[in-house]
């Protein structure tokens, strides 16, 4: 056992810094959301008017997760837990790959390897490190809620509920990085998984049943598939009920079990899902230039990305029916709604307005992935080999950067277009087709910001770029699903780019926000390319 | 074969600083067309440093640096037209099989040769179709040389280039060597290994700390050093040590040991003229030796020292 401790302190030694991040701000958004309900939302009534449209709303669902009654506590846990646990369960997988997959990548493991440890320490250290990182991220959540003024045993469990999640994606991540051929595949895989089970949950909730009063929820059965919609069901602030909690923990123990025997039965550096060992001979016409190379590393995650927004939008699109019967089948609802939102077909637009957000999201995302690349090539010595040919600086980093605009653009458009044939295909009403597809479009803009910003940051402190491309995709997304809920400055929510987005097709199209994103996308871009010469290429 | 003898590479008082650590401190480096230039130094002396800066990958913090009379910081484009590189370590696209990475490295310079692109596969034994993530070091190694060789250049750049690879597979590149060398090509070869630089290099600078410390023909670095006599001999040792330009004298009964400076040799054949020698051998100085005197025992504390710092530098 003293081998397994020795190498999590070592594995510990290496994240602390990255841990410590990750915990302090899920926690603190976790207090943040708790202030601000009790501060924003006082009195009973202002509670239950916000809870009543929530429960009347598919996309606010979706979105946060469920209802359950008007207390401080249940209406903290209503706005903040699924993010939170999405928060959980990504910090905990890039924890594992970090200290499994990633290390068998880059020979470290066969450094430890040789030392008198058995195949498997390595991955007990890891997941020893991951459930101390999910226990004290659990009390730190609970402090944070306690602290705002919740009560104790509802903070507590509803920690609980928290690093629960992330003790589920630990273990499924360990056996992710187990079946994967590269640390970067496997980082992929566990993310998706996260981001599934955010969507599995959503489903389930938007296709929930709301009690009369408007003031509960109860999940539909899709959400039993996800272990966020699992810790909803803790309720930890009406029912306490601890039974999901054991049933997550048993489902990770299973998982966990899984990685160490498949570990403890693998080569080193072999995988369960093999990756090509050989290929082509010689190279295609496309692959002799700066931007074939680009295209050619970045075309098996675009095609990733886009079956992604594409899901998302057919979601979007199918779901749409489902909002319009809910309309009609519940007349306080609809009362309620024609209220918030003026028009017949309001309830569904509304909808996939807040999902083409999300497309919005994975659209910068997928951007900033791509550009990072660079950073990746540098870092790896390959942009050395590169850059020792006829080529400028300026050709290596806008071939990417293009290849990252593509990115971007193409994500948005396999989202607009998947949703507008779908919803056209499920006859739900809403808008027209060519608007559901335009208001996909409409947030390119915005999503190109963050990957024009990454490459200036790769431009100038290359280290930090993989740090801030995602750190400012985080706090946009806090800003804005966050930003009034907290009652920030709006000076200080405006530095989102989405906020500049339109959001159609509930808003108008808004034609300087687009140009004035467009704009700061494209000096950010030249910027770069113009700093990017005035640097050393690391070694 | 070379009217214009104006040198290939030029760098004048090089420096480059990582923050506080100099990795190059006044280096002068001339290579001149049509030479083998062998670049001698221990792991941190500054070698990789001042290739990259060759290269223009990053700056010189004093000093200038000129490859075929042009900057390389300021117009890379230009500098590389004719320029090859293999880096010490080579990392590759682990997706891309090695021929794809031949052809991208090749294609970017304006093509390869079909014909010696592939020759070259054949004389490296190198398997095309797999994917770099599966190569060794060696094999990552022969896609860089192969990509190299397999275009003509006027200058090589070639930076630890046989460090993976083994002893047939070190004599094909040999061979590649003096096939461009012949072609007129210049290369600059930076290395620790002595044999390599011995056989291939027509003139030599040895690096140590970021400056260099000697530079020259093989021939002319061999007369600052000393030659080394075995000797079979009743003469008393005693008297030996008296001779001027004698050192590291070793007696064994009558086998005598001891180097000799070379200005001293003429005196030294001399007096062993006198001395009954029944047999002797005398071997010249080898590059193993004029390496050692510049990290060896005689110098270690400072020289050590130093070169630590400049291997910290390297890290960063």
């Amino acid at each position: 056992m003293r081998p397994v401790l020795r190498l999590a302190l070592l594995q510990a030694r290496r994240d602390r810094g990255t841990l410590a991040a990750w915990i302090l701000s899920i926690a603190g958004l976790g207090y943040a959301a708790a202030t601000a309900v009790t501060t924003q939302f006082g009195e009973d009534h202002e509670r239950a008017a916000l809870i009543s449209v929530a429960a009347a709303s598919p996309a606010f669902l979706f979105l946060r997760g469920l209802p359950d009654g008007i207390s401080l506590g249940a209406v903290t846990f209503f706005q903040g837990y699924s993010f939170t646990a999405v928060l959980a369960g990504l910090m905990s997988a890039f924890l594992v790959v970090r200290h499994t997959r990633k290390d068998e990548d880059q020979g470290r493991f066969e450094l430890v390897g040789a030392t008198q440890v058995t195949r498997v320490m390595p991955l007990y250290a890891t997941l020893l490190l991951g459930t101390c990182a999910n226990v004290v991220l659990a009390l730190a959540v609970a402090a944070g809620f306690i602290g705002a003024g919740l009560p104790v045993q509802g903070s507590f469990l509803a920690g609980a509920g928290v690093g629960a999640v992330g003790l589920f994606f630990m273990a499924a991540t360990a056996l992710v990085a187990q079946v994967m051929p590269s640390a970067r595949s496997a980082n992929g895989t566990a993310a998706a998984l996260v981001g599934g089970a955010y969507l599995i949950r959503g489903a389930g909730d938007a296709l929930g049943t709301a009690d009369p009063s408007l003031l509960h929820v109860t999940a539909a059965w899709p959400s039993l598939f996800s272990p966020i919609g699992w810790g909803q069901r803790i309720r930890p602030f009406t029912e306490s009920d601890a039974l999901p909690l054991v049933v997550i923990g048993a489902v990770a123990v299973i998982l966990a079990a899984g990685a160490v025997m498949l570990r403890d039965s693998r080569d080193l550096g072999s995988s369960y899902i093999a990756a090509n060992e050989s290929g082509a001979e010689r190279a295609g016409a496309g692959l002799a230039s700066m931007l074939g190379l680009a295209w050619r590393l970045q075309r098996g995650s675009l095609a990733g990305w886009c079956f992604t927004s594409g899901a998302l939008g057919a979601v979007a699109g199918g779901l749409g029916p489902v909002v319009r019967d809910a309309l009609e089948g519940n007349p306080s609802v609809a009362e309620l709604m024609s209220r918030i939102v003026p028009g017949d077909a309001g309830l569904v637009d509304l909808f996939t307005t807040a999902m083409l957000g999300i497309a919005g999201v994975l659209a910068a995302a997928a951007g900033i992935e791509a550009v990072l690349r660079l950073r990746a090539e540098e870092a790896e010595g390959r942009a050395e080999l590169l850059l020792s040919v006829p080529a400028s600086r300026f050709r290596w980093l806008g071939s990417t950067l293009a290849v990252a605009a593509i990115t971007t653009t193409a994500v948005a458009v396999a989202a607009g277009a998947s949703a507008a044939v779908v919803l056209t295909l499920a006859q739900a009403g809403g808008s027209n087709p060519g608007i559901v597809f335009a208001a996909a479009l409409a947030h390119i803009p915005a999503a190109l910001v963050f990957p024009a910003l990454t490459v200036l940051v790769i431009a100038l402190a290359p280290r930090w770029s993989s740090a801030a491309g995602w750190g400012a995709l985080a706090s946009a997304l806090v800003l804005g699903q966050f930003g009034e809920l907290l009652g920030l400055p709006v000076w200080l929510q405006d530095l989102s780019p989405f906020r500049h987005s339109s959001a159609m097709p509930v808003e108008a199209f808004n034609p300087e926000g687009a140009l004035l994103m467009a704009a700061i996308a494209v000096v950010s871009a030249a910027a770069a390319s113009r700093l990017i010469r005035e640097r050393d290429v690391p070694a | 074969m070379h009217p214009d003898s104006s040198p290939v590479i030029s760098t004048t008082r090089l420096g480059k600083n990582f923050g506080h650590t100099a990795a190059l401190a006044g280096l002068d480096l001339s290579v001149l067309p049509g030479e083998v230039h062998g670049f001698l130094g221990p792991n941190g002396a500054g070698k990789s440093t001042t290739l990259r800066i060759l290269l223009g990958l990053i700056r010189p913090t004093s000093g200038t640096a000129r490859v075929f009379g042009i900057d390389p910081w300021a117009e890379p484009v230009r500098a590389h037209r004719d320029v090859a590189y293999v880096p010490g370590d080579v990392t590759l696209w682990p997706n891309l099989t090695g021929g794809e990475v031949i052809d991208l490295l090749t294609g970017l310079r304006g093509g390869a040769d079909e014909d010696l692109r592939r020759r070259l596969i054949d004389e490296f034994d190198f398997d095309p179709r797999k994917k770099a993530r599966t190569y060794s070091k060696g094999n990552r190694q022969k896609a860089a040389l192969i990509a190299a060789f397999s275009r003509p250049a006027r200058l090589y750049l070639l930076d630890e280039p046989s460090s993976g690879l083994d002893p047939v597979m070190d004599a094909v590149f040999r061979h590649q060597v003096r096939r461009v060398a012949a072609d007129g090509a210049t290369v600059l070869l930076s290395s620790h290994i002595l044999a390599e630089v011995e056989q291939l290099c027509d003139r030599v600078t040895i690096i140590r700390s970021g400056a260099a410390v000697e530079s020259g023909t093989l021939a002319e670095l061999r007369h600052l050093t000393r030659t080394r006599f075995r000797i079979t001999s009743s003469a008393k040792p005693q008297v030996l040590s008296t001779w001027r330009g004698i050192h590291n004298l070793r007696v064994d009964g009558t086998s005598i040991e001891f180097d000799a400076d070379a200005a001293d040799l003429g005196d030294v054949l001399d007096a062993l003229a006198t001395a009954g020698v029944t047999g002797i051998t005398a071997a010249p100085p080898s590059l193993e030796e004029l390496f050692m005197r510049h990290y060896g025992v005689q110098n270690t504390g400072r020289a050590d020292h130093r070169s630590l710092d400049s291997q910290n530098s390297q890290a960063l």
